[in-house]
């Protein structure tokens, strides 16, 4: 494991409320440069909400995100994109008017910087890129497992596959920071240890991860660090061995059937870390 | 004064034709969120059904009315179930119903040219022409009865959404589509009499309108227009906002029209430029949804 | 030689040579529909990126046409500009304009803006009507002729070149800005914006560059239009017509470039052949083309076309 020494990013004091809900209340934490960040609660603690204000959703109420000493909040995604941070959909959004390829590409946006003029004249500059774009996005699709569908039709492509193209096309925008919303969510456990592999991988290329996510089973063996939410605050912070056996998180989660330890598949072992 | 008076009065049956139109739209809109443009159309030919039923079947109007509005409510569901409801169920997008109107809108336009031409005809209404006066106010019996029978509109319409259960399971298709499906309410049905509602309604503001002129193909479109824009002034969110976007543009136009220091052609910019305007600034319009309790 | 045709350039060549033979073996009767053939396949082309490529649903096209023929008009014979600086000036006119409406595109969705846009028509033909000597009012502007250039008078079939020249340049400059990050931008707004937004597109300039760049494509079209019947008139610019390059790039296959071309020749053809001999039933027959389109083949002629290519192919 290399040395995560270096705070990427800084969350201090972030707060939304809806209305009279207070749905992230003044919450604290870092992510690290390299690491895999879990960032898991019950039901209802505010892990959705806190994604939406990382990735630009809607504004905060309080609080500040820093990147590297930037501050983050209240910029439009797109900017945010621009910044290095990638994201994923839950409920998968593929373009579903282009191909696989043309998906991934467009992942790739923040990436290319020839302007319009040298790509109306053919410029020789403009033409490589696109070129070059290309070959990664084929590279990338390969490394998803996607290869045989690079030319399909992105209506074609199961939930889980679908999943994998989000991955290829956030992948394409060369992120520092990878931001995963619920990842496992509708995979089955084949799907589902597949992408846990391939996230590894992307953790292998220095990319520092966030994930949400609800199913402990897929997380704890995946993240260097968990960040537990409940009711918007964070209630525990540190290793996934030290988490589960959290007094205060098993007691969150025992309003949950089965409570922590089903959550995380009884009597399982964790698996070793890459 | 009393010239202002008898403006107030036009310019009033002008926003109740709007309104009308507008609420056409609302009816549609709000179940299915389809923006049915040929609602225009629609009430063209309301207005010509009321035309063949007075003056080529000389039924009394007391019969022609409802014939007509009852002739189209038939037309709206038959358009709803051939065309519409095939791209519901195939998922075809929110985009496709609306298109797929626009083309019937060219439908109707044409088959209401070849079969009368594009002349004007000429058409009745119930009362009379003799000026009526109600204390000061003065207008022609139809502006009276077009206000009166607008108002009764919109109150059964009110009426309908607020305390029937049928017009509430309208409001539960408008809010959630598929919660309401689970709750047991046929969304087929209530698409089906949206439609047929609809073309009802604009059948009255055709031919409602008919009288104040004449009949004729080429009324449709601005008719689509106004109605439109008054829905946008007034609000998609509640019923009344129709109407008082109908009146709203009604009296820009008139007042701008008779009063304003410039060319009266340039008074016909008045709906567009209102509508801009709207849409840019306040596209929910003037009357907020109530509350969800 | 089947291999040196497929190389692009070559295509481009025979296509340009074709399109320019052809004026010259037609009748003057035939030129005529010719050539507002070609305009109507520029318009659906510049519309087809707007609205099938972008997702754009504008009714403003067909206004934007007329404010090129107006404007060049007006400067020519009004303002007594050169044709060269009438030229530029009304294509900047048209792009400050449509630099303006497009901030509507970028705050209205679907048909919020398409009604948007129709109002802005409207207000153009209420402007065309009441300006008086300057716009000729409801009779339009007439008596004006194509200026000579460099003393050569440019007219009959050599007139048609130009427009050959504006409808392939139009297509080409289109093509190639399709195929780059510009052209996935616009689809993936049209897609789906919010994941467009995320994966770093800036939609808010993306939409004012689309509309602002086919709109100036209209007016230039609209420009050579101009000096075909030397009239231009409010009508001729008005309602009716703006949804007809919606109606054409539908039925031809909304987002294909072919499509488009397609749906254009298609329509006027049917309307040009079939109006003499049928009369009105043309247009309703075209209505009803629409909405078969809509409901059995939402993908347009071309995505007919696609369909048994490939359902051959799977038959080989």
């Amino acid at each position: 494991m290399s040395a995560m020494d270096k705070t990427l990013i800084e969350v201090r004091g972030l707060t939304k409320n809806f209305g009279g809900l207070t749905a992230v209340d003044g919450l604290d934490f870092d992510l690290k440069e390299g690491e895999v960040l879990g960032l898991i609660g019950p039901n209802g603690a505010g892990k959705s909400t806190t994604f939406n204000l990382l990735s630009g959703g809607y504004p905060a109420s309080a609080g500040s995100v820093r990147l590297e000493g930037v501050e983050m909040l209240g910029l439009p995604p797109h900017r945010i994109a621009a910044r290095g941070i990638m994201r994923t959909f839950q409920h998968n959004m593929p373009f579903e008017g282009m191909s696989v390829a043309d998906n991934v590409l467009v992942g790739a946006h923040t990436t290319m910087r020839s302007g319009l003029i040298p790509v109306l004249l053919g410029a020789g500059a403009a033409r490589a890129e696109e070129r070059k774009a290309r070959e990664r996005a084929d590279e990338l699709i390969d490394f998803v497992g996607l290869g045989e569908f690079r030319d399909a039709e992105v209506t074609t492509l199961s939930f889980g596959q679908g999943r994998l193209l989000e991955t290829a096309r956030a992948l394409a925008g060369e992120p520092r920071i990878m931001l995963f919303d619920e990842p496992a969510a509708g995979l089955t456990p084949g799907e589902c240890d597949r992408l846990a592999e391939i996230i590894r991988g992307i953790a292998a290329r220095g990319i520092s991860i966030l994930l949400i996510e609800h199913d402990m089973r897929f997380l704890l063996p995946l993240a260097d660090r968990v960040v537990v939410l409940n009711f918007g605050r964070k209630i525990a912070d540190g290793a996934p061995d030290t988490i589960r056996s959290d007094p205060a998180v098993v007691d969150a989660y025992l309003g949950e059937a089965g409570g922590v330890g089903a959550a995380a598949g009884s009597g399982a072992e964790p698996r070793p870390h890459a | 004064m009393a010239d202002l008076l008898e403006l107030l009065v036009s310019a009033s049956a002008s926003g109740c034709i709007y309104g009308l139109v507008a609420l056409a739209y609302l009816l549609v809109l709000r179940p299915t969120g389809i923006v049915n443009f040929a609602v225009g159309e629609w009430a063209m030919i309301g207005a010509f059904a009321a035309v063949v039923l007075s003056v080529q079947l000389e039924l009394p109007s007391i019969l022609a009315i409802p014939g007509a509005a009852l002739f189209l409510a038939l037309v709206g569901w038959l358009t709803e179930w051939s065309v519409v409801r095939p791209l519901v169920v195939r998922g075809a997008g929110h985009l496709a119903p609306i298109l797929v109107l626009l083309g019937m809108l060219v439908v109707y336009h044409q088959i209401m040219l070849l079969s009368f031409g594009g002349g004007q005809e000429p058409l009745d209404g119930p009362f009379g022409f003799r000026r009526v006066e109600i204390g000061p106010i003065a207008g022609t019996p139809q502006s009276f009865f077009i206000i009166v029978t607008t108002i009764a509109v919109f109150v059964a319409v009110w009426l309908f959404f607020e305390r029937t259960v049928w017009g509430k399971s309208f409001e539960a298709v408008a809010i959630n589509r598929r919660a309401a499906a689970l709750m047991g309410i046929n969304l087929r049905l209530v698409t089906a009499f949206a439609f047929a509602g609809g073309a009802a309604v604009a059948a009255l503001a055709g031919l409602l309108d008919g009288p104040r002129g004449s009949v004729e193909v080429a009324m449709a479109l601005p008719l689509a227009i106004q109605g439109f824009s008054a829905l946008v002034i007034g609000g998609v969110n509640r019923v009344e906002g129709a109407l008082l976007g109908g009146i709203i543009l009604a009296f820009a136009e008139d007042l701008t029209r008779r009063y304003a220091p410039i060319p009266s052609g340039l008074a016909l910019g008045v709906t567009p430029t209102l509508l801009i305007i709207f849409l840019l600034v306040r596209p929910t319009g003037l009357l907020r949804a109530r509350e969800a309790n | 030689m089947g291999a040196a045709l497929s190389h692009p350039w070559l295509r481009w060549v025979a296509g340009i040579v074709a399109l320019s033979i052809i004026p010259f073996v037609l009748q003057p009767y035939e030129l005529d529909l010719y050539r507002k053939m070609l305009f109507w396949v520029a318009l659906a082309i510049s519309y087809n990126f707007l609205f099938g490529i972008a997702g754009q649903m504008a009714l403003s096209h067909f206004a934007f046409a007329g404010i090129g023929a107006y404007t060049v008009v007006i400067l020519l014979t009004q303002a007594d500009f050169g044709l060269g600086i009438a030229v530029v000036a009304a294509l900047l006119l048209a792009a400050i304009l449509a630099f303006i409406v497009s901030f509507a595109a970028t705050r209205l969705e679907g048909f919020y803006l398409a009604l948007a846009t129709l109002a802005f028509a409207q207000l153009l033909t209420v402007v065309l009507n009441e300006g008086g000597s300057l716009t000729g009012g409801t009779g339009g502007l007439t008596s004006y002729s194509f200026p000579a250039v460099f003393g050569v008078k440019i007219e009959g079939p050599w007139y048609a070149l130009v427009m050959v020249a504006v409808m392939l340049g139009t297509l080409a400059i289109l093509l190639r800005i399709d195929r780059s990050w510009f052209g996935r931008a616009c689809r993936a707004i049209r897609d789906n914006t919010e994941a467009a937004a995320a994966m770093g597109v800036d939609v808010a300039r993306t939409k004012i560059i689309v509309f602002t760049l086919t709109s100036v494509m209209a007016a230039a079209a609209g420009m050579v239009y101009a000096f075909f019947d030397n009239t231009v008139n409010p009508p001729v610019f008005g309602l009716e017509n703006a949804f007809l390059v919606l109606f054409m790039v539908i039925v031809g296959g909304s987002g294909s470039h072919a499509g488009a071309i397609i749906g254009a020749v298609l329509l006027r053809l049917t309307q040009d052949i079939l109006e003499p001999i049928v009369g009105h039933y043309h247009a309703l027959g075209f209505g009803v083309v629409v909405v078969a389109a809509i409901l059995f083949q939402p993908k347009g002629l071309i995505g007919a076309w696609d369909a048994l290519r490939a359902r051959i192919k799977a038959r080989k």
